[in-house]
């Protein structure tokens, strides 16, 4: 069977800086890893292969050059072969236009069983390239795949999704497209070994003219989205000390409380709850 | 009159404190609030003991002032940090004051041309680093509990942890001293240099001194580059004799010192691993080592990494993780971090060491750490840094086991344990301390005439005896 995985290079979190006049991320090789998101999705494509040896994974990826960090990580981990989509015509897509690329590509490799992704990217956070994917190849498409069983002929596939109050279990003819949650199975460490295949690996890469796209379906031209302003949000913390430690000074800071309480809007005065209430039970 | 002499603290006494530090700084006669001043990490409360009250001074004048007043009343003073040690350290074994330094917790000085920091002894040590992360710079003193423990802690106790086989411990960076005499007198000792012969090295007498010669008021160190890049490595090896006989090929064959080699047991990984939800690859691993490399660049670290790895694979190991980037290396350390802690929350009755040992030796060490456990008829989880010989045995409480008999039996296991280690020409403790913890003990390591020139010492700097009575010598 053939999997095909989707990775995304994003910058570590704790090293995540942003340029404070355009307010995009200052991406920098020395802080990159795979999406962490997405090491679910490899691991579920991994947990296949060991059940199935005969199964082999591509790992996709679409950035600058430096992507390759997140592409030999995935084959250290266990992919079979990895390839990256890349070019300055490609910069600047939104989530539409990296779909449509990434598309392009799984359309040139062809014969996927399944292409499996993570629920988002941490950086972006849109959650919107996999289900995006699947509508370009005209795929059907699960998201937050929690579990997932295949059936002996591979051509079907048993997936439980996590939801928000509660699961679903989903009987599915491949080929599809999945996204996975956390819930698949904690990501396997690369071993040694991995890492010395995957340093020696060769990459393939695809540029605009490999996929048959032209300029105007991809990068900014391509995207419909335009980021308008970045905002950062300024945190703000107060706190007023109240002193009760008398009867009289308990009462005032009661008094204080509810007030400042109803300023903000937390609370409502007992007028309208009542108000309220009455409105309620009328029938 | 309590025991060797000293003064019961009475009122008096508190206010004259009150008026050195202020009324909000002396806490006197408040079980309450005095408790938590009573005891360190050291997880047997048997080593807790009250004090009458705590002191927390803003600045060496106040330490000064505070000194001179218990020296002439005669009141013990026990300087203390974080609270974080494990040898009851900082706990006031005779009663008197504790000094707590929580407020002199400034960094005062970044030198970035002489590559050094100047800090007070309340700095929680990893502040340090965080305030030197944009310098590139960082005090390369590693001690585990870094995010909570005190540099005066560290400085006082010598502090060791997880980066000593490449870095040192924290002797290594200490270059200059202020400190407080039992008397009150002031003494600057060192400064900010790299070579200093001038006279007796009173710094790193110092250093390590457990809080019983002098009350540290101000530490200078110096500082290292931050590395480039780093990796980790988890390698598995069927148990400890395989592992830790990779140890010394790693540096004989790659030649390559790593910047931390640890040592885990089953036992150690598996009660870490499951306190975390973690699910590292321990698969039928009876011991597994996490090596740490640095390097300038990626190709760098890959190299160190990949020869490293190559030793262990040749030295049998199971397999080997590699973790190069910091999401992953951090899910490898939080094991090794975790284990102190997993163990305790599992086993709360349990007694934390720390034997030393060469490091050819640990095998012979853990060989007979096994059958002194299989003898005594408890578990001893180990785990430590196996690059430096300093293990982390840690013997459980069994349920069965009443608590008369815990005591009694844990006495006779730990004069075993330390025999064993004393016996393949190791210490009793390599980083945590003596403490009154271990202090019945240190007969094992050092014969009379060592005891008496360090208790001479002792009597030259705190003729009165004030200073953190009732620690390291035995009765």
């Amino acid at each position: 069977m053939k999997i095909a995985v989707l990775v995304k290079q994003v910058p570590e979190t704790d090293s995540l800086t942003l340029d404070p006049e355009t307010g995009t991320v200052v991406r920098s090789e020395d802080s990159s890893i795979v999406n962490p998101l997405d090491l679910y999705a490899l691991e579920a494509a991994l947990r296949i292969k060991d059940a199935d040896p005969e199964t082999s994974i591509l790992a996709l990826s679409m950035g600058p050059p430096q992507a390759e960090t997140a592409l030999r990580e995935a084959l250290a981990m266990g992919c079979d072969e990895a390839v990256l989509v890349t070019g300055r015509e490609f910069g600047g897509s939104d989530t539409w236009a990296t779909s449509r690329a990434l598309s392009a590509a799984l359309s040139k490799l062809g014969g996927f069983d399944l292409i499996l992704c993570g629920e988002k990217a941490t950086d972006g956070d849109t959650g919107q390239v996999g289900p995006e994917v699947a509508a370009f190849l005209d795929l059907p498409v699960l998201t937050y795949v929690g579990s997932l069983s295949l059936s002996s002929s591979r051509k079907e596939a048993q997936a439980q999704r996590i939801v928000e109050d509660g699961s679903q279990v989903l009987r599915c003819r491949l080929p599809m497209v999945m996204s996975f949650c956390k819930a698949i199975g904690e990501p396997r460490l690369p071993l040694l070994s991995g890492k010395r295949r995957a340093k020696a690996a060769q990459l393939r890469s695809f540029g605009l003219a490999d996929l048959g796209l032209t300029a105007e379906e991809t990068g900014a031209k391509g995207s419909p989205t335009k980021v308008v302003k970045v905002d950062r949000p300024r945190l703000s913390r107060e706190a007023t000390f109240m002193d009760a430690r008398t009867e009289e000074g308990m009462d005032k800071a009661c008094d204080a409380l509810i007030a400042l309480m109803l300023e903000k809007g937390l609370i409502v005065p007992s007028a309208a709850v009542a108000g309220a209430t009455a409105a309620r039970t009328q029938p | 009159m309590k025991a060797q002499g000293f003064a019961l603290m009475e009122g008096a006494d508190a206010a004259a404190l009150e008026a050195i530090v202020g009324k909000r700084n002396v806490i006197f006669h408040d079980e309450e609030r005095l408790e938590p001043f009573s005891h360190d990490e050291t997880a047997e409360r048997s080593y807790a003991s009250m004090p009458e009250a705590v002191v927390r001074p803003a600045s060496t004048a106040e330490v000064s002032k505070v000194m001179a007043y218990a020296s002439s009343r005669r009141i013990p003073v026990t300087p203390r940090g974080a609270g974080s040690g494990l040898s009851g350290g900082c706990v006031p074994a005779m009663g008197g004051i504790v000094l707590s330094l929580d407020r002199m917790n400034a960094i005062l000085d970044i030198d970035l041309e002489n590559l050094m920091v100047v800090a007070q002894p309340g700095v929680v040590t990893n502040s340090i680093n965080e305030a030197l992360k944009k310098h590139g710079l960082w005090f390369a003193g590693y001690p585990m509990s870094l995010e909570t423990c005190f540099l005066g802690g560290n400085v006082a106790e010598n502090a060791g942890g997880g980066k000593a086989v490449k870095y040192g411990v924290t002797s290594r960076y200490v270059t200059g001293l202020e400190v407080v005499l039992a008397s009150g007198e002031v003494l600057r000792l060192g400064g900010k240099l790299r070579k200093d012969v001038t006279g007796y090295d009173l710094v790193h007498l110092l250093v390590g001194s457990e809080g019983t010669l002098a009350v540290i008021t101000e530490i200078t160190l110096s500082l290292m580059p931050v590395p480039r890049r780093k990796a980790v490595l988890l390698a598995s090896f069927a148990g400890a004799a395989e592992a830790i006989g990779a140890v010394p090929r790693i540096i004989r064959e790659a030649r390559i010192v790593p910047t931390s080699v640890e040592y885990m047991d089953r036992a150690s990984i598996l009660a870490s691993c499951g306190y975390l939800n973690e699910s590292i690859p321990y698969g039928e691993a009876g011991a597994m080592l996490l090596l740490e490399v640095e390097g300038e660049g990626n190709d760098e670290v890959f190299a160190n990494y990949s020869a490293i790895g190559g030793v262990c694979e040749a030295a049998g190991a199971q397999s080997v993780y590699v973790a190069d980037n910091r999401t992953t290396m951090e899910r490898i350390w939080n094991v090794r971090r975790n284990i102190a802690e997993a163990l305790k929350v599992r086993s709360p009755r349990q007694s934390l060491e720390d034997v030393v040992v060469p490091t050819a030796a640990i095998p012979a060490f853990m060989e007979g750490l096994l059958s002194l456990a299989a003898e005594e008829g408890v578990q001893i989880p180990c785990y430590g840094h196996a690059g430096d010989g300093n293990l982390h045995a840690t013997v459980i409480k069994p349920g069965q086991w009443s608590e008369e008999e815990w005591a009694r039996r844990l006495h006779h296991i730990l004069e075993r344990l330390y025999r064993l280690s004393n016996s393949l020409g190791g210490r009793i403790s390599g980083e945590h301390g003596i403490g009154n913890k271990r202090r019945d003990f240190i007969g094992i390591n050092l014969d009379p005439a060592t005891i008496a020139l360090m208790k001479g010492i002792k009597a030259v700097f705190d003729p009165q005896a004030i200073l953190n009575p009732g620690k390291i010598f035995p009765e």
